[in-house]
């Protein structure tokens, strides 16, 4: 099952098109809160148990592969807080509102960096800041940002997604062009392709994939959202983004891309195929690479992501955090873990070396011993390259409320798109209009 | 309710026993189970969601740390639900989907249930079991299976139907409704089949006889004498399935994964999971569920009443 695998599997980037579903109606999930107080006394049986032994247990979710290794390490060392880790597969990420709710939730859970800001605001997460005093230090400028609102914490940044360009060594070479550097290069490799074999497109357009729209986003300096005087900017259609939209619209109306949808196995298959010659996105995609397309070992290699004109700004998808959940009976404690987990030289190890994460704190990027030639690509040590990308990362991208229904608004709209019904630069101005709508109509200030 | 007539005919043996009070009170405590579910899962979820279509949270400034107030809004998330374009959208799609899918549907599974009641096919059971098999089948993995048959380089039949010149796109804005009806249609005819089949298996057998006395053929008892012998069985089955239709969510969503022409509110139970679930917003939410309940409710009505007007005629 290639298609449930790699839905699973982003180590870094869980905010993707659902698969794994629940049918949930507003009635159901109202019927499901009312009896899930059954389970919560439960819990407080295996809490109280738990303090008599003078230890307390945390509840754990997330879906960084083999992090059951960091949390047995864990344990065996901190036999007073035991760590009970459950893994998260497809969109179960979905369910922990509600669960929060409903008393059921886990005390601490990862999710992606840009819904952390509706849960800060729905208040199902925990202010840390007393229990993580001068952890800032141990993490990147902007991976910590993310997780700092209205001058309080809320949760342990894990990993980033800093942008590179993989490419075909073999499909270059084969016909004589040189890799891009900058967007422009890269739009005049797509024409020299098509005209060399018009199977062969530079890159893909996936209109179900949001990373590959907010990397560069991020990269041309935009950010989403903003904060001015208590109030919130929202600039979705804004210069920078239009920048990308103008990119974006010259490669579909060319046919300088194939449109697809990612993480399929028609996607894999054009892989496979080699229909696609180069893949610009995040440090957490190579291992997926690998895993979907092992007959192509060796015919890749990693290049910085090319760059718009007159900047050498790399693009990030943004990352993954670590939170303390509401209702948790130990904050201090989970505190204590996830701090551990993503700045620990041995949790950040269990992150990069299992786990595949690019990882938000220095210590992974100052850690030498992280960095190993890599076959699948030609013995490259890819690593030196993302981390190079994470240094060029604009800072200054700001989180905010209601990303979630953007994303569907953006992605909706990228697919009218794809069949010729809609333009980038329309498709950002209603999605721009619609979040501020959506914004005003909870009563959120707007500016 | 046969639980209460059984429960009212043990009570009157130990009668001469005692006529206390505690007698009567046995159909409650047979019903309670009942009852305590029902209010618990259907009445009282119901009145939360009423409760929370009719109110509103409202926050302020950044929407950090402040308290949020939850007020009274009256129908403003109905009227709001009203003039959403995408979920009129989803409603009209959804009623497309069934005018299509239903009467597709229904069709041959009346046609298989006549078939399978005939003499004309041979291992009856066999072919029973292969045409409900696929309801056995969860929803989600039907989906799953029919979504790689549609995506045109890992599909076989796309490949089959290229070899002889004909190049579908079962994953275009335009085909992708019924793609999904097909899976539908796959997965649930089987079990219509078996209601229809079991309605035809009650018919007495010397009605067939007389038929054939007087003449009839096979074709002609099918049309003039099962069909109408079984009109309630199809009728339920309809019911059933206009239902069903109108709550269609799992294969459009598993399709999502598979083509963007799905749209993330592409029918009303879809939008109502992303505005509750994705988006966070419960009380507009519950105005959508209500409103589709409404629209489910008034539709199972009318097709009940049409099937009490055909009784009363015949």
């Amino acid at each position: 099952m290639t298609l449930l695998h790699s839905l699973n599997a982003g180590a870094g980037y869980p905010a993707r098109t659902s698969l794994r579903v629940v049918a949930v109606v507003s009635a159901a999930t109202l019927a499901l809160a009312a009896c899930g107080s059954d389970d919560d006394d439960d819990d407080d049986d295996d809490q109280a148990a738990a303090d008599d032994a003078g230890s307390v247990t945390l509840e754990y979710w997330g879906w960084v592969p083999n992090v059951e290794d960091a949390v047995d390490d864990w344990n065996e060392a901190n036999p007073d807080i035991q760590v009970n880790f459950t893994r998260m597969t497809g969109d179960d990420g979905d369910k922990i509102p509600s669960a929060v709710d409903a008393g059921t939730g886990p005390d601490i859970a990862q999710m992606s960096q840009h819904q952390l800001p509706d849960f800060v605001i729905n208040e199902r997460v925990v202010d840390i800041s007393d229990y993580v005093a001068g952890a800032e230090d141990l993490f990147t400028e902007s991976s910590w940002s993310a997780v700092v609102f209205a001058d309080a914490v809320y949760g342990v940044p894990q990993d980033s997604g800093p942008a590179a360009m993989m490419y075909r060594t073999d499909i270059f070479e084969e016909h004589d062009i040189d890799v891009p550097a900058t967007w422009t290069e890269y739009i005049e490799a797509g024409r020299e392709l098509q005209q060399a074999d018009p199977d062969v497109y530079i890159g893909q357009f996936s209109p179900n994939e949001m990373g590959l729209w907010y990397q560069d986003m991020v990269q041309a300096g935009g950010s989403w959202y903003g904060i001015e005087d208590d109030a919130w900017t929202l600039s979705i259609n804004d210069e920078a983004s239009q920048r990308v939209a103008e990119k974006w619209q010259t490669l579909v109306d060319d046919g300088l891309v194939k449109t697809t949808q990612m993480w399929t196995p028609e996607y894999w298959a054009d892989i496979n195929n080699g229909n696609i010659a180069t893949i610009t996105y995040a440090a957490w995609f190579p291992a997926l690479l690998k895993e979907n397309a092992a007959d192509l070992a060796g015919n890749w290699a990693v290049a910085p992501g090319p760059t718009f004109e007159g900047s050498d700004a790399a693009g990030d998808t943004g990352g993954a955090v670590t939170s303390v959940m509401a209702g948790a009976e130990h904050p201090e404690e989970a505190a204590e873990f996830i701090t551990w987990l993503n700045s620990s030289e041995e949790g950040v190890n269990h992150l990069v070396t299992g786990g595949g994460v690019f990882p938000a704190a220095k210590i992974g990027l100052e850690n030498e011993d992280l960095v190993q030639p890599d076959d699948y690509f030609g013995g490259q040590e890819i690593l030196e390259v993302y981390k190079e990308a994470a240094l060029k990362v604009p800072g200054g991208n700001q989180e905010g409320p209601g990303y979630q229904l953007v994303q569907n608004d953006i992605l909706d709209g990228f697919a009218d798109v794809a069949n010729g019904d809609a333009t980038f630069s329309s498709v950002l101005d209603d999605a721009q209009e619609g979040a501020v709508e959506r914004m005003r109509d909870q009563g959120l200030d707007v500016k | 309710m046969s639980v209460a007539t059984a429960a009212t005919s043990t009570s009157a043996r130990p009668r001469r026993r005692s006529r206390g009070g505690g007698q009567r009170s046995a159909p409650y405590v047979f019903l309670a189970p009942f009852i305590v579910l029902f209010v618990g899962f259907l009445i009282v979820p119901i009145g939360l969601a009423v409760w929370n279509s009719l109110h509103t949270v409202q926050r302020s400034g950044l929407g950090f740390g402040s308290s949020s107030e939850t007020a009274f809004t009256g129908l403003s998330n109905y009227t709001d639900a009203l003039t959403n374009p995408e979920f009129l959208d989803g409603l009209g799609r959804v009623l497309l989907f069934g005018a299509v899918q239903v009467p597709v549907m229904l069709a041959l599974a009346l046609v298989l249930a006549l078939l399978f009641d005939s003499a004309a096919v041979k291992f009856t059971r066999f072919f029973q079991l292969s045409v409900f098999l696929p309801y056995a089948v969860p929803a989600v993995v039907a989906a799953l299976l029919w979504g790689f048959l549609y995506q045109p380089q890992v599909s076989p039949i796309v490949d089959a139907l290229g070899s002889v010149g004909i190049d579908p796109d079962f994953l275009a804005p335009g085909t992708v409704l019924w793609s999904i009806a097909n899976v539908t249609i796959w997965s649930v005819t089987g079990v219509n089949m078996i209601i229809i089949f079991s309605a035809l298996q009650t018919v007495p057998r010397e009605i067939y006889e007389a038929a054939r006395i007087d003449g009839a053929g096979e074709i002609r008892t099918a049309l003039r004498i099962k069909m109408p012998m079984i009109a309630p069985a199809i009728i339920l089955t309809a019911l059933f399935s206009v239902i069903g239709t109108l709550q269609l969510f799992n294969e459009p969503m598993v399709m999502r994964s598979v083509t963007s022409n799905v749209s993330s509110e592409y029918t009303p139970n879809m939008m109502i999971f992303s505005t509750t679930t994705q988006g966070g917003n419960i009380n507009l939410g519950s105005a959508m569920a209500i409103l589709l309940g409404l629209v489910t409710f008034a539709l199972s009505v009318a097709v009940s009443a049409a099937s009490n007007r055909r009784g009363g005629k015949r």
